[in-house]
């Protein structure tokens, strides 16, 4: 445990010198849902569809950041160009990304408690109506889907080097559209519908949903989404490994810290 | 008891698609170094000296040959070997925001100290490195000369058997250099670390290293002690005399001398070895009839050396 709290307490300091982290946790987020609900408020909504498009707009910010504190494990060491130090230690992918991560659901919870207040305070939505458990769940979902991004840009940017680092920020974005980021996912093209049924949060954002009044569209989605993401954690964690192989064959790592 | 035991190591760098670049960086590359050693590894830019180093700190995984590190394969036991050893360069980075206490700490803890062992130890190497006043200064308003410290402090964090040190004084201020090289020849003398230094600073590595190796387009031409290089090489020391009169006929037959030039009236013999020729020479000088009115010795130093072999 000594070497996932080193990850976490590490991330925990970059966190709170650096102001950018400021923006990440308060201003994107604030932004995010105010824009969102004054949206609702336009368009006249009922409840129920600013419901809707707020828990996707919570979704997109909590993992958006959780995500970020798993890929700044190794961002900051290549920004740094510190990453053969950290390779270099009797440490294993599971201790980076297991300490990150921890940082990240923190990070993720403080989001996620700043759009509640903010939903609730300015548009009279209340998150925790579905209760704690069906809340817990789907936090819980958003954040295995962080882990499962965090680990996929590690290994991307191990695979391609800092080219891939955009991908950070990129790659949630992209799979919020595949999962019904603001719409159901009956919605998209067949094909696309059926890229969508292969994301675990599609079935988290579902299930969630369906507590203000929407009819779920996947039998057992709780379940569903978090056999997907038990899978997708192993992928992820097995093709950072097979990322951090290849980059000792092909001296990526050295390069990374020149 | 080898430290490192290398056999016909090569590794080949590609880069590019359309061509596809090749690097030749290690063209089977053999090398044993005993434990409780300073050992350099010597040669130009691009000669290997990083690859090898990085190969045997299972940073980078060889094409063919076989490495063992501490009496583990480099492949296949690098597991067993990291706890172990540690590395520190003269290009060395960490994370800019943190301060020294805290990239020892976060360190120390991956090598699997924790608690008040942990303290002790950032405490330890904060004093021993000469940081304790820029203990809460950030990493990026560090000067270079400090930077290297804290490298060198990083790489004593898990108290390694093995240390690699890529050109550890690269950059320094040459009091700095001073105090850098008397710190790794102390780690040697009081903690019996066998250290592996690269180096382009051949005074540098005259005075640490037990031994050197010359590395050259990714081979090993020569090794031994300094010593022994400068005979290997055959560049030979050289002896000038100012002799009355000026005239040194038949010196060039003598036995061991190499060569012979004349020059404002002086003659400078290159010989196999000044030690043993200039008690020969002067008695053959004395023989002849001829005075000796000046000597003056010279052995090739390690830079010499280094030139030769470089061409």
């Amino acid at each position: 445990m000594g070497r996932v709290y080193a990850f976490a307490k590490r991330n925990v300091l970059m966190a709170v010198r650096n102001v950018f982290f400021v923006f990440e946790l308060a201003f994107w987020p604030s932004v995010g849902v105010l824009s969102i609900g004054l949206m609702t408020r336009f368009l006249e909504l009922t409840p129920e569809m600013t419901a809707f498009l707020l828990v996707g707009t919570m979704a997109l910010s909590t993992i958006q950041v959780c995500q970020l504190d798993v890929s700044y494990a190794l961002l900051f060491d290549v920004w740094s160009k510190s990453v053969k130090h950290q390779f270099l230690a009797p440490m294993e992918i599971r201790h980076m990304a297991f300490g990150s991560w921890l940082v990240g659901i923190g990070r993720g919870l403080t989001v996620f408690g700043l759009q509640a207040f903010l939903s609730w305070w300015a548009f009279d939505f209340d998150f925790f109506e579905p209760g704690v458990l069906a809340l817990g769940a789907f936090l819980l979902g958003c954040f295995l889907t962080s882990a499962i991004v965090g680990l996929l840009v590690c290994a991307l940017v191990l695979l391609f080097g800092t080219r891939a680092e955009v991908s950070a920020w990129a790659t949630v974005n992209l799979v919020m559209v595949f999962c019904g980021i603001y719409y159901p996912v009956s919605i998209l093209p067949p094909p696309v519908a059926a890229i969508a049924a292969a994301f675990p949060l599609t079935y988290f954002l579902d299930a969630f949903r369906s507590h203000y009044g929407f009819a779920s569209e996947f039998s057992y989605a709780l379940v569903t989404g978090f056999l997907l993401s038990a899978l997708y954690v192993a992928l992820a964690h097995w093709a950072l490994a097979a990322a951090v192989t290849r980059c000792r064959r092909t001296g990526l790592l050295l390069k990374l810290s020149e | 008891m080898l430290a490192v035991e290398v056999r016909d190591l090569a590794k080949t760098f590609r880069s590019g698609w359309f061509p596809r670049r090749l690097t030749r960086a290690l063209r089977g590359v053999s090398l044993s170094i005993p434990r409780g050693v300073i050992f350099g590894l010597l040669g130009p830019n691009g000669a290997g000296k990083t690859t090898l180093l990085s190969i045997l700190a299972t940073l980078l995984l060889p094409d063919a040959g076989e490495a063992k590190v501490l009496g583990h394969d480099v492949v296949r036991e690098a597991r067993a070997i990291r706890p172990r050893l540690n590395m520190a360069s003269g290009n060395s980075s960490f994370i800019w925001s943190l301060r020294a206490p805290e990239i020892l700490a976060f360190y120390g803890r991956l090598y699997g100290l924790h608690g008040k062992a942990l303290a002790r130890k950032v405490d330890e190497l904060v004093a021993l490195c000469e940081l304790e006043e820029h203990r809460k200064v950030p990493y990026q308003e560090l000067s270079t000369g400090l930077k290297q410290r804290l490298a060198l402090a990083k790489s004593l964090v898990n108290d390694p058997e093995l240390l690699f040190l890529d050109e550890p004084t690269l950059g320094l201020d040459p009091d700095i250099s001073v105090r850098m090289r008397a710190q790794i020849a102390g780690l040697r003398r009081e903690r019996g670390t066998t250290i592996l230094l690269t180096t382009h600073y051949m005074r540098e590595a005259e005075e640490l290293c037990d031994e050197i190796a010359f590395i050259k387009n990714g081979e090993i031409p020569a090794r031994g002690t300094a010593d022994a290089l400068k005979r290997q090489i055959g560049i030979g020391d050289v002896i000038a005399l100012r002799l009355d009169p000026a005239s040194g006929e038949g010196l060039t037959e003598l036995p061991g001398v190499l060569r012979c030039v004349f020059q404002d009236g002086r003659v400078e013999l290159t010989v196999d070895s000044a030690d043993k020729r200039l008690p020969e020479i002067l008695h053959w000088l004395h023989e002849q009839g001829i005075v000796v009115r000046d000597v003056d010795v010279h052995e090739p130093d390690l830079e010499e050396v280094f030139v030769e072999l470089a061409k």
